[in-house]
């Protein structure tokens, strides 16, 4: 930890990131990131169009032999709302599959986005509904562990799913991801640990869950890492990367063409994600994710620095709701909201109190570089 | 409100939701409490919940299930399944559910519907019946929970069970279950002309029209359905779904 307190003087990334650094002008590691690395990746101009038209010629020359081209993701927040309104207008030929994860929190908003979307749009869906009893099971583990990423019971599950349902099933070669620089282009290392690790997630429901995850689904480091790019080909692409992507603009045209509905913030289509990321994360963790969501926006220039530490001036979560949110989780998890007041109260834990794949994935990173210096040579 | 009700009808499975396909082949769907929520922000009339098991199983009503969801309806409800004697119906009404549907025992006990519909009153007493077709095409009393088929005349026992003071019927036909291709519209327009009291029409509503021919056509008081709040495209891909007030109102032609 730090041991006195700094804030980066071209976002609002402070030192609730152990990790940060400063340079001598004070401007933060992540900033000289963006615009040292991301920046030759991101196009959010002409050629960033020019570069999509052809990746869609690819992903549609690739699908000519299955039902589908490609799949997105739909949870009815404005991203992935986005980019099927953007995908559907610019490139009407692309046969689009689109995959939804219901995992027991959908608000009426959520599904009334979906409905909107799949139906103006006529994009086909699936939807994949986790097991309840399961998904519980293992959310209550996860809370008891004291792990800060509480969104990786339904993170894993999604891609999971995407890859049983759009590669094993649909034999699809390319998911559309609505992830994006310019609102999350930004997020600290130490503020997440890697959901995909099926091997953490299972050692923490060994340890804690109470009944046998019968039909939860999880993707192995093997599958994930070789099975699944090398040998089917898988690939993810952003194509928000490559777009004039700008939040505001995106809400006012999705409410318009397709009857849209606003959450508010930025991943609250749940009032778990909400209680998770506004509560659970600044008050036990001490990190307000917020600040790597408006550090992003600064970078992309879609805010002001001020008007950043202005949304910052407000608490992360309403004094005056969050009692009755909590009641409510509580009540959908079935235990008291003592009880779940005092899971708040333990020890946070790390990703390394607890079996992981963390070794293994660094082997296998190092491997690879080491593969291509070697064809490189 | 609208003059005529239309009810999404929910399966507890294993304290679960499912959508099954002509009574089988059960598809999980979700959780009742968040599905309840959701139904209740889109303003639904009413609600069934049909517990497929209790019967199956001779077990009584889940007292504790019925509980957790009938605390969260904003509206009334109707529970069936398992229910056997008076004492569980008065039990099932003390946690806040409005109607009861008897099924099987109804086939057994005809004298359950004519106390129950004394002591709480007809419109709470609903009669459910399963109807399937057998080979030569004529209409039968479908048993769900040893799938056999009853004796007797579907209709004779239709104008019994109004005799004895059955408020509504909920008409359930098995082979258009989970068909989504329309109502038996044959079956509806029968029994509509035997008996007076309401009929609740349910099995194979697919779209919007499907309401209105059976209460135009068929002259059913309220239209019941699973897939069609519950499911979306193709894929059959789990949505939860109820059409807007006004475009049910334009529907029935309901102007106020
Ligand atoms: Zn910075």
């Amino acid at each position: 930890m730090k041991t006195h307190y700094q804030i980066c003087s071209h976002c609002v990334m402070d030192t609730t990131d152990p990790d940060i650094t400063f340079d001598e002008q004070g401007v933060c590691n992540h900033c000289r990131h963006v615009e040292n690395v991301i920046r030759k990746s991101w196009f959010p101009n002409p050629e960033g169009k020019r570069r999509l038209d052809q990746i869609v010629a690819r992903i549609i020359e690739d699908g000519k032999s299955g039902e589908y081209d490609c799949v997105i993701g739909l949870s009815g927040g404005v991203d992935s709302s986005y980019l099927a309104y953007m995908l559907r207008t610019e490139y009407p030929q692309l046969r689009i599959l689109a995959i939804h994860i219901d995992g027991g929190w959908n608000s009426e908003l959520a599904v009334h986005n979906i409905e909107h979307i799949v139906k103006r749009l006529s994009i086909d869906l699936h939807t994949e509904v986790i097991n309840w009893e399961e998904m519980k099971d293992l959310q209550l583990a996860y809370l008891k562990s004291q792990l800060a990423n509480q969104d990786v019971p339904q993170d894993h599950a999604f891609f999971a799913t995407l890859y049983k349902v759009a590669v094993d099933h649909f034999g699809i070669r390319y998911f559309l991801s609505g992830g994006n620089y310019a609102t999350e282009s930004i997020l600290p290392a130490a503020w997440g640990y890697n959901a995909m690790d099926a091997k953490q997630l299972l050692a923490i429901h060994k340890r804690f869950g109470t009944i046998r995850l019968k039909t939860y689904e999880t993707v192995g480091f093997f599958k994930r890492k070789i099975y699944y790019p090398y040998i089917k080909k898988f690939k993810m692409i952003r194509p928000l990367n490559f777009w004039p992507y700008d939040k505001e603009e995106a809400k006012r045209i999705i409410v318009e063409k397709l009857d849209w509905r606003d959450y508010g913030d930025k991943h609250h289509e749940s009032i778990f994600t909400k209680f998770f990321q506004s509560y659970w994360l600044p008050e036990k963790f001490g990190y307000d994710k917020r600040r790597a969501h408006l550090s992003s926006m600064i970078v992309a220039g879609q805010m002001t620095r001020q008007e950043a530490l202005n949304v910052l001036e407000k608490p992360p979560y309403n004094a005056g709701e969050i009692e009755s949110e909590k009641e409510f989780i509580a009540k959908k998890l079935s235990i008291s909201v003592e009880e779940l007041n005092a899971i708040m109260l333990q020890p946070n834990k790390t990703f390394r109190d607890y079996p992981s794949d963390y070794a293994l994935e660094q082997r296998f990173s190092r491997l690879k570089q080491y593969i291509s210096k070697w064809r490189q040579r | 409100m609208l003059r005529t009700r239309v009810i999404p009808v929910l399966l507890l499975h294993n304290k679960g939701l499912v959508k099954t396909v002509r009574f089988k082949d059960p598809k999980y769907v979700g959780d009742p409490i968040n599905a309840i929520r959701i139904f209740n922000e889109k303003e639904v009339d009413e609600l069934i919940f049909l517990d497929i098991d209790a019967s199956k199983e001779h077990r009584e009503p889940d007292y504790a299930l019925i509980e957790s969801f009938a605390s969260e309806c904003f509206m009334p409800v109707c529970y069936g399944g398992g229910i056997t004697n008076v004492e569980q119906i008065r039990k099932v009404f003390s946690l806040g559910i409005e109607k009861v549907a008897l099924n099987s025992s109804a086939l057994r006990d005809k004298d359950l519907i004519r106390e129950a519909s004394q002591l709480f009153g007809a419109q709470s007493i609903i009669v459910a019946v399963d109807v399937k077709r057998n080979l030569w095409g004529r209409y039968q009393i479908y048993r769900h929970a040893d799938k056999g088929v009853q004796k007797g005349d579907l209709l004779a026992y239709l104008r019994e069970v109004e005799a004895l003071g059955a408020g509504e019927v909920f008409l359930n036909s098995v082979d258009m279950d989970g068909m989504q291709k329309g109502y038996d519209m044959t079956l509806l327009q029968t029994v509509r002309d035997v008996i007076s009291v309401p009929v609740i029409v349910c099995g194979g509503a697919g779209q919007l029209s499907d309401f209105k021919a059976a209460k135009e056509l068929g002259g059913a008081s309220a239209v019941a359905a699973g897939s069609f709040f519950v499911f979306q495209g193709k894929h059959r891909a789990v949505l939860i779904t109820y059409p807007k007030y006004e475009e049910l109102e334009k529907l029935f032609g309901e102007q106020p």
